[in-house]
């Protein structure tokens, strides 16, 4: 006969059920706060020291020369208030910021809308499309910068070539033109992103609900604004917010393109920062012009949100 | 710390193709190769490669460069024994010069010496538009390399740098007196500093296709501002092509700003360093420069960037731009016919005098975090005495400070080592310090100065008129508005005078 051996709970020697014993790896709580820390010290270090900073240099007289800190007070934000490029770059980047927001999330639903749908292919066109948001930023500016360049522009040359125009636009030698291809290569780069995350919010919803829209006579369009439109505007909301943020906060595009010129009309409040702070060497202004992006950020960040709320609220 | 230097240490060979690329943002190290390069380093090397290529390409790319004539005119180099005894290392932060050959050049050069002083170099060649911030973010970490070189003033690190009085009184001492340019480029007078240590300069003359201005009767180019106005309006009427005196925020555009103010007798400051932008002298410069860009240019001066105006005038799509003699070497190297079309012109005569700003002026600063001083000075010092090979290596592109030390200079000008054709074409650089400034002239190159070039505001000034956003008068005061704040800012902190 052969022992069975039962497995039983072991029992210490006063007659108490010994607990089984529990692993920190066991520990939910625990193992929230390690898988959080790498991001909660990313964003310390990487963002949270930054910011203050920032804030600590737009109240000194720091320069790139002499980082010795000397508390200046408002001073440097008065003097910025008191310069007439500033408040241009505001408004550039106000124009700048709104006009990208509305393209990415337009074109960034109707891209979304193709990337649901079924075709031969389909993988390879998610692919392509979401090359621009995935090239570095420096690399796609810098090829459309060859795309735009006054003499050499592939762009004017196709225009030319079919007749639409008998000499080269010179993109970014006009203000107008300057600003409307900055718009249109960053519309370009984060439309992908916006794409995404609105694909994400159509993939969400229930079929069968456009199928009782469609049982019950609803054409395209009628679909689209009364059941898919309302039910993903949190998702667009948030897709909003990215490119609202993304847009606001970038400097690359008019940097690479155009440095700001012709005569300041592209320049955003970040170059404008860069300018001043880096370039010119004082980094006490270049960081008041920086910190003046916070509040409107935050201002554009906290109304998006409520508005999200609202909506999943109804 | 760093590896040492040896002329012996392997190298990675470089294709010719991508040594012109080297400006690129990712510094080369003359003692790194490429042998752990993995994926994602590769691709972002190239992509900052062509980033760097497609901004620098006109200023910096000659692939592999015209021939020297005769293989035994390099200069000898000499070597004195420093004066006290060195040991450690030394690390340099420096430009990728537009001239590639100089690179190679340098990189031997400095290893040699170390070898000889027993100092363990390192050297870093970084694109010359990444030096600044490289250098601010060095001086706020008070760590990093013990030499940094740029090519304009570095007047707002006067704080954290070492001052250079001792080496450049020593080389006052060996070669005689320091040019006024490069003196004025360097020191403060406000505080009796050398903040920065110029051994060498460039000069910026006017380049123009001489098959252009053939067609209109001028074939050796505009000699005056009144010239290029009129010689330029009708190369454009009669053949379309326009002149290409860049408005738009980047140095070239600056440079000209100047070259022109200065010729009509106007100025950012006085020698004082009193600021002196609004006068009826730039008021005329303004009106001068909206005729120009109305009879004779295209909105496209305002796109530009750096290499922009050399790739129109290489392409035939401008007659005339300021820039140096980059331009035209990477002609010769990329196509001769090009090349030889290409000659120059001294600063054209204003009204009132006949100046151009320089185009590069070497910075040497050694912050006062450095490690190695002393190794620093010394390799400036010796450095500085071997200035005919940096001439020579940089094919005629950086001059000296001390003419002295370069008696072949005229020489090598008149029948030019690399091919020129004719041999004597850049001859009239012999006198070109005469015709050349600081970009603070009259004053000294002082922190404020920098901010007014750094910000773009004569460019800006020039371009609004120009454009007829603002009357000329209008255009000047707001320049004023703008230069009167910078001036105070930096007067408040001691840096400058008045």
């Amino acid at each position: 006969m052969t022992d069975v051996k039962t497995e039983a709970e072991p029992v210490e020697a006063g007659g108490r059920r010994e607990r089984p014993k529990v692993g920190l790896a066991d520990r939910d709580g625990f193992l929230a706060w390690v898988m959080l820390l790498p991001s909660v010290v990313y964003i310390i270090a990487l963002v949270g020291i930054p910011f203050l900073l920032a804030i600590a240099f737009a109240f000194s007289d720091v320069t790139t020369g002499d980082p010795s800190f000397d508390f200046v007070g408002f001073a440097n934000f008065g003097d910025v208030f008191d310069d007439r490029v500033f408040w241009r770059s505001l408004r550039n980047t106000l124009v700048f910021t709104v006009i990208s927001m509305l393209l990415i999330v337009v074109f960034g639903k109707i891209l979304a809308n193709i990337l649901v749908a079924d075709f031969r292919g389909k993988w390879f066109v998610r692919f392509l499309v979401l090359l621009p948001w995935t090239t570095p930023v420096a690399l796609s500016t810098v090829s459309w910068l060859w795309f735009l360049d006054s003499i050499f522009s592939p762009v004017d040359w196709v225009l030319r070539n079919v007749g639409l125009i008998d000499a080269n636009v010179v993109w970014l030698g006009q203000p107008g033109t300057a600003m409307a291809s900055v718009i249109a290569v960053h519309v370009w780069r984060l439309t992908p992103l916006a794409a995404v995350i609105v694909m994400a919010g159509l993939i969400a919803i229930p079929k069968d609900l456009d199928e009782a829209a469609r049982i019950d006579g609803a054409g395209f369009w009628r679909r689209m604004f009364e059941v898919t439109i309302p039910l993903t505007m949190p998702v667009i909301a948030v897709a909003a917010l990215f490119g609202a943020i993304l847009t606001f906060t970038d400097m690359t595009v008019p940097y690479v393109l155009t440095r700001g010129g012709p005569t300041h009309s592209t320049d955003v409040l970040a170059s404008w920062a860069y300018f001043r702070g880096i370039e010119g060497g004082d980094v006490g202004q270049g960081a008041a012009i920086a910190l003046f992006l916070f509040p409107l950020l935050l201002a554009a960040a906290v109304a998006i949100l409520r508005a999200v709320r609202r909506l999943e609220a109804r | 710390m760093a590896d040492r230097l040896t002329p012996d240490s392997p190298r990675t060979p470089v294709p010719p193709g991508l040594d012109a690329l080297r400006g690129g943002t990712t510094p080369h190290s003359s003692r790194a190769g490429s042998a752990g390069l993995d994926r994602r380093g590769f691709l972002a090397s190239s992509a900052l490669a062509a980033g760097a290529y497609g901004l620098l390409a006109g200023c910096a790319s000659e692939s592999s460069g015209p021939q020297a004539k005769g293989s035994g005119e390099a200069p000898k180099e000499v070597f004195t024994s420093p004066a006290t005894k060195l040991s450690g290392s030394l690390s340099i932060l420096m430009w990728s010069h537009f001239v590639p050959r100089h690179d190679t050049w340098f990189d031997k050069f400095v290893a040699d010496w170390g070898k000889k002083v027993g100092v363990d170099v390192r050297v870093d060649h970084v694109n010359t538009v990444d030096v600044p911030r490289r250098a601010a973010s060095e001086i706020q970490a008070k760590r990093g390399h013990d030499l940094i070189q740029h090519i304009a003033p570095l007047s707002q690190y006067e704080p954290s740098v070492l001052d250079m009085a001792d080496v450049v009184q020593e080389a006052n001492k060996r070669w005689g007196q320091q040019q006024e340019l490069c003196r004025k480029s360097s020191y403060n007078p406000n505080t009796e500093k050398f903040y920065a240590y110029c051994p060498g300069w460039t000069p910026d003359p006017g380049d123009f296709r001489r098959s252009m201005w053939q067609k209109v009767g001028m074939p050796n180019g505009p000699a005056s501002w009144d010239d290029l106005l009129r010689g330029a309006s009708e190369i454009k009427k009669q053949t379309g092509v326009p002149c290409g005196i860049g408005l738009s925020p980047e140095t070239d555009s600056n440079m000209a700003a100047r070259a022109l103010l200065w010729s009509f007798g106007g100025s950012v400051q006085d020698e004082n360093e009193q600021v002196a932008i609004n006068s009826d002298a730039t008021i005329a410069a303004v009106e001068y420069m909206t005729r120009l860009f109305k009879e004779a240019e295209t909105s496209e001066v305002f796109s530009w960037n750096p290499a922009s105006n050399n790739q129109a005038l290489i392409a035939g799509k401008s007659s005339y731009i300021l820039n140096s003699i980059s331009a035209w070497r990477t002609a010769m190297s990329t196509n001769r016919e090009i090349g030889d079309d290409i000659f120059f012109v001294p600063a054209l005569r204003g009204p009132k005098a006949a100046l151009a700003a320089q185009h590069v002026i070497q910075q040497w600063i050694v912050p006062t975090y450095a490690g190695n001083a002393d190794a620093a000075k010394e390799f400036l010092l010796h450095y500085t005495a071997n200035f005919p090979a940096v001439t020579y290596h940089s094919e005629m592109y950086d001059l000296p400070a001390w003419p002295s030390l370069v008696p072949q200079l005229n020489g090598w000008l008149d029948d030019d080592p690399w091919g020129a054709k004719p041999a004597n074409k850049l001859s009239f650089l012999k006198d070109s310090v005469s015709w050349s400034a600081n970009i603070g002239y009259p004053g000294p190159s002082n922190p404020a100065v920098g901010e007014t070039f750094n910000t773009h505001v004569l460019p800006t000034m020039f371009g609004r008129a120009a454009r007829g956003q603002a009357s000329p008068k209008d255009a000047v005061a707001e320049a004023e508005e703008s230069i009167k704040k910078i001036f105070d800012n930096w007067r408040s902190r001691g840096l400058i005078g008045g």
